[in-house]
């Protein structure tokens, strides 16, 4: 597959307005630089994974874009305006990470929350369909703090929808949720953006970012390390494990063969990654090393992230 | 915008008129505390040339909006800080500062109706017989200058985490109720306690009940020192909440 790092971003429409756009913005907490001279863009509708290690700059980065942070460097621009003025328009919806909190307020019904929740922004989403977005029905009479972690965060949900925004931001929607909340949640945010809105999410779970997202955005130490659709990034960096037994590996020899990104040897056992696999394989045969038990295999997500993270950067880096 | 604030008012003032947590500590103690001081002192007793009977209404009037004002700020709004949702509706198009003057104006309203209560208590069960338009005055004056009360809670909630904040909210309830002159007439105490008594806002808001009752006028010294922890105070709130807010906690 060729690797032009233009290719990467294939959702961007020239001439599009964005629904953001970070240009060069920096932050830091004293000393420690948690974004470091972003850029990223994102069109109208998209939907797009923040993907990175804890400590990365997710919630950093969606701080910045809501206007809870200001950039110490560079700009910020929300819907064509800044964070703050379009948050304050109620066309930004967001879901915040709480830390142990539910992030609901105490001694009142879900309803009630939902119905002030509404009465916040100029032009909400009828009660009703937010209820239906959310799938909150049958949690209305119940008191916020009788509820399951997944059902906190259908809640939560809901009230970051409630003034039928154009953008939603959810950092990390589906921490404290089992597996089959998990599922429920990523299918209404699927319904949710197919109504042409914009959604940024972050996470860490690699899977969800590649299965939801029609764009994934991979940061690390604030930074942009890659940029695009979750199969692209899956191509980008070692695709293919190769793996044999050999003699006696020799590890130079092994690491100048065509498409090797790297190479691991544990006795006679030898895993080569690699770009381009059967280069591997015929350059092998090529140079007369002797091997057995061939298997190829291809990488998932987890290896790309973490060959992204690690080091090199791939696709639009900034 | 207006709409979004007053739906935001109504939603705090319902989550304190809902919760019997709340309404016990704050109509509980003051009511409770009247019926048992009034016996403390003869029925003919005059304080400060008031009746001790409506000398104690005033008191308690004053002691219950302290509790409620703490009460409703507090380890409550600490709670809340803590949990996110202060976080929420930051994201949410109503203003930075509402989250926190819609707080203070939420505990005023709830003081009003523990005032009220405790006056009809007064007049309930310790005779005590004002005009209308005394029993209006009364209440409005003493409503008023109750604001350091509301101020106080909020900066505390502001201030200490949950867990702190309960400790803190008992301490200084009893600290200016016992001080401040509400539970034992001032005039009982050490003079060097009737000298601290005057540095707190306890004391000044009954003494504004008493003056309105004993016809003598107010001494602006009242109004001056309950003006001066207002002031205090919002500057103290404003502070913190700034700085929360440029971490991007507020």
């Amino acid at each position: 597959m060729p690797l032009k790092p233009t290719a990467l971003n294939l959702s961007r429409q020239p001439g599009a307005v964005a629904a953001l756009r970070f240009d060069g913005a920096s932050h830091h907490y004293g000393s420690y630089v948690a974004v470091d001279d972003l850029c990223l863009e994102v069109a109208g509708g998209e939907t797009v994974a923040l993907l990175g290690p804890n400590g990365a700059g997710k919630s950093t980065t969606i701080s910045l874009l809501l206007g809870l942070l200001r950039p110490h460097s560079g700009s910020i621009e929300v819907l064509g305006t800044t964070p703050r003025k379009a948050v304050a328009q109620g066309r930004v919806g967001a879901m915040l990470q709480t830390g142990p909190g539910s992030g609901l307020p105490a001694g009142v019904k879900v309803g009630a929350t939902l119905q002030l929740a509404r009465r916040l922004y100029p032009r909400p989403a009828p009660f009703d369909v937010t209820v239906e977005r959310a799938g909150i029905g049958e949690l209305l009479d119940r008191q916020t703090h009788r509820l399951s972690g997944g059902q906190v965060q259908s809640v939560r949900f809901a009230i970051a929808i409630a003034g039928d925004p154009e953008l939603v931001f959810l950092d990390e929607p589906t921490a404290a949720m089992d597996v089959a909340a998990r599922r429920s949640f990523w299918k209404m945010l699927r319904q949710f953006s197919r109504e042409g809105r914009t959604v940024l999410f972050a996470t860490h779970h690699l899977h969800e970012a590649d299965q939801i997202a029609d764009r994934v955005v991979v940061i690390n130490h604030g930074r942009v390390v890659a940029d695009g659709p979750g199969a692209m990034l899956k191509a980008c960096v070692a695709s293919r494990r190769v793996r044999f037994v050999c003699e006696r590996p020799d590890r130079a020899q092994l690491d100048g063969l065509e498409g090797v990104t790297d190479v691991e040897i544990h006795g006679h056992g030898v895993t080569l990654g690699s770009l381009d696999a059967d280069a591997t394989v015929r350059a092998l045969v090529r140079q007369r090393i002797a091997f057995t038990d061939l298997e190829v295999t291809g990488a998932g997500l987890e290896d790309a992230f973490v060959a992204l993270t690690e080091g090199g950067a791939v696709g639009r880096s900034a | 915008m207006t709409a979004s604030l007053v739906a935001f008012g109504r939603f705090e003032v319902g989550r304190l008129l809902r919760s019997w947590k709340f309404l016990i500590i704050t109509v509980g103690f003051p009511v409770t505390f009247y019926m048992l001081f009034l016996g403390n002192q003869s029925s003919g007793t005059l304080v400060d040339s008031v009746s001790w009977r409506a000398y104690l209404m005033v008191t308690m009037c004053s002691f219950g909006a302290l509790v409620a004002g703490l009460t409703a700020g507090g380890a409550r709004l600490s709670a809340e800080r803590a949990s996110g949702w202060a976080r929420q509706l930051r994201v949410t198009p109503i203003p930075a500062w509402s989250y926190v003057v819609t707080k203070v104006a939420a505990s005023m309203l709830v003081i009003l109706p523990v005032m009220v209560l405790v006056d009809v208590v007064g007049a309930v069960f310790g005779g005590v017989n004002l005009s209308i338009g005394n029993w209006f005055g009364l209440t409005a004056v003493m409503w008023a200058s109750a604001l350091p009360f509301a101020l106080l809670g909020v900066f505390v909630g502001y201030l200490v985490n949950a867990e702190t904040a309960f400790p803190v909210v008992i301490a200084l309830m009893f600290v200016l109720g016992y001080f401040g002159g509400l539970f034992d007439p001032l005039a009982n105490m050490p003079s060097a306690l009737q000298t601290a008594a005057k540095a707190l806002p306890s004391y000044h808001n009954a003494s504004l009940g008493v003056a309105f009752l004993d016809g003598q006028g107010f001494d602006a010294q009242h109004w001056i020192v309950l003006g001066g922890y207002a002031l205090v105070l919002s500057a103290a709130i404003l502070l913190k909440h700034r700085v929360e807010e440029g971490r991007g906690l507020a």
